[in-house]
């Protein structure tokens, strides 16, 4: 099997450090910040380090809060209901997935916030421009993802970031598809919120995610529940990171992102995301001789996802999923991608495209074979 | 289907279409919303509509071999079973059908239209 779906979840997985954190549960996995007694101490102080772990792998500082979710939709989820006012106006683009877009819509038809979603170019890329443009009194943040899931283009955050901290608006950032493959600064390039999702480049378990918010940034509980904290008090704290966080944190999943991570940093140390992208390179080059292959936005290498979307001519986006799958054994996924303002607006709303997206563990071998089966299903009768 | 069936049809974006002698529920992409009211006479009729005058044994294998096994697991075959069990590649199969491997062959097996990921 050749695994290109790992813009969707990662796999294969660092097997040595989901075992090892196995290991660590089984010997460990009390509740963390539910009881005086050591074993469960000893959690907390687990978990507490693995937020200041990540809050530093963000570009965070110490004083930056850590909040656990299950993904990046429920991390997006809580920010965007802890943030919002009756009334207020929020700039988005047309290149989110649906886990921004549909938040958002959901509170428009509350008639709840009003919404800026500024386009993308021909190549995908947002112009800082168009963000500073849709800007309003009452905006009350922007939020974009730094890659965009379907096209794979990586956006000018530190010039956004500039522009949000000059007009005092807070910039979120959903960091879903780069987290892992691009380093990144959140303190440096003016981002007060930040998504994450484990499951993707991070190499961890599904089920595990969360927020990463500067000092200044203070989203409101959407959810409500235990703590361990201040249990007399009739409401939920104010105090994070349990302020966003209800019942008890998913422990395995905390343990399996904090080995994996360790996989990450020595990965990115030693190679940073190079060796993907030069095989996707190497793909995309094969990919626009093979006719009636049709690329979307696949020209700048330089900020660039390594994953690459596009169509064949007379074969619909979901059959060649399946032959690729059943006859070639190469695991690619078809459709909307969950973002279908991209689709409408590369005029692929009605059957989607084609991803391919390479991960850690993708190799030269199977570029050269999933080059040789479009090939090969390119020059089949086409209907 | 009487005229309270087709207006109930519209409004979920369903129609009515008269395939061979006999009217049925499609959806918005021409799938049958009931597989039950699948026949050869309707297999033959959708085949038509998509320019395929005859439908030959060869179809018929694929056709046969699709509803067989959704008839007997509840479900579609995954792409490995289809290849393993009808004995041809994908993308034979995708060649044989004018709507190819999705609109063509499942939808005129009269398989439930997959939904995933659109």
């Amino acid at each position: 099997m050749i695994y290109l779906d790992n813009a969707a979840t990662s796999f294969p997985k660092p097997a040595e450090c989901l075992r090892a954190a196995l290991e660590s549960y089984l010997e460990h996995g009390a509740s963390p910040g539910r009881g005086g007694y050591d074993l469960a101490v000893e959690a907390e102080e687990r978990v507490s380090r693995v937020r200041d772990r990540l809050a530093h792998f963000f570009g965070g500082d110490e004083d930056h809060h850590v909040c656990f979710t299950y993904n990046a939709t429920d991390a997006l989820n809580t920010l965007i209901q802890g943030l919002v006012e009756p009334g207020c106006h929020v700039v988005s683009s047309r290149l989110e997935h649906n886990s921004v877009l549909r938040p958002l819509h959901h509170l428009q038809r509350q008639e709840l916030i009003h919404i800026d979603l500024v386009p993308f170019d021909d190549r995908g890329f947002i112009d800082p421009a168009a963000v500073l443009k849709a800007i309003r009194p009452k905006t009350r943040f922007v939020l974009l993802s730094h890659a965009s899931n379907v096209l794979g283009t990586v956006q000018p955050v530190k010039e956004l970031g500039t522009i949000c901290r000059d007009r005092g608006v807070p910039l979120l950032l959903d960091t879903a598809q780069s987290a892992g493959v691009i380093p990144i600064r959140m303190k440096e390039w003016g981002v007060q919120g930040l998504v994450f999702t484990g499951h993707k480049s991070l190499l961890g378990p599904t089920g595990i995610g969360g927020l990463v918010l500067s000092p200044d940034l203070h989203p409101n509980p959407s959810r409500y529940g235990g703590t361990g904290l201040d249990s007399r008090s009739a409401h939920h704290t104010l105090e994070y990171p349990q302020r966003l966080e209800a019942g008890t944190v998913n422990l395995l999943g905390i343990l399996c992102l904090d080995a994996c991570l360790s996989y990450v940093e020595e990965h990115q140390k030693a190679h940073g995301y190079e060796p993907e992208m030069a095989l996707w390179k190497k793909l995309r080059d094969a990919m626009a001789e093979v006719g009636g292959v049709k690329l979307y936005c696949a020209d700048d290498e330089g900020d660039h996802l390594p994953l690459l979307t596009w169509n064949l001519e007379g074969h619909s986006a979901e059959d060649v999923g399946t032959i690729l799958d059943g006859d070639f054994h190469i695991a690619v996924r078809t459709g909307l991608h969950c973002a279908p303002l991209v689709h409408q607006d590369l005029g692929t709303i009605d059957r989607g495209a084609v991803r391919v997206s390479l991960g850690a563990f993708t190799t030269e071998e199977e570029i050269v074979e999933t080059i040789r089966a479009i090939s090969l299903i390119s020059r089949s009768v086409s209907r | 289907m009487n005229g309270e069936g087709a207006k109930k049809a519209s409004a979920s974006g369903h129609r009515v279409s008269r395939l061979a002698s006999r009217e049925v529920l499609l959806d918005q992409e021409g799938f049958l919303v009931d597989p039950e009211e699948w026949s050869e006479e309707v297999a033959s009729g959708m085949a038509l509509e998509q320019g395929l005058p005859r439908l030959e044994e060869p179809h018929w294998r694929v056709i046969r071999c699709l509803r067989e096994y959704y008839l007997t697991h509840g479900k579609a075959p995954l792409s490995r079973e289809i290849k393993k069990k009808i004995g041809m590649s994908l993308l034979e199969i995708e060649a044989l059908f004018p709507g190819g491997l999705r609109a063509g062959a499942r939808r005129i097996a009269g398989l439930p239209n997959p939904r995933g990921c659109m």
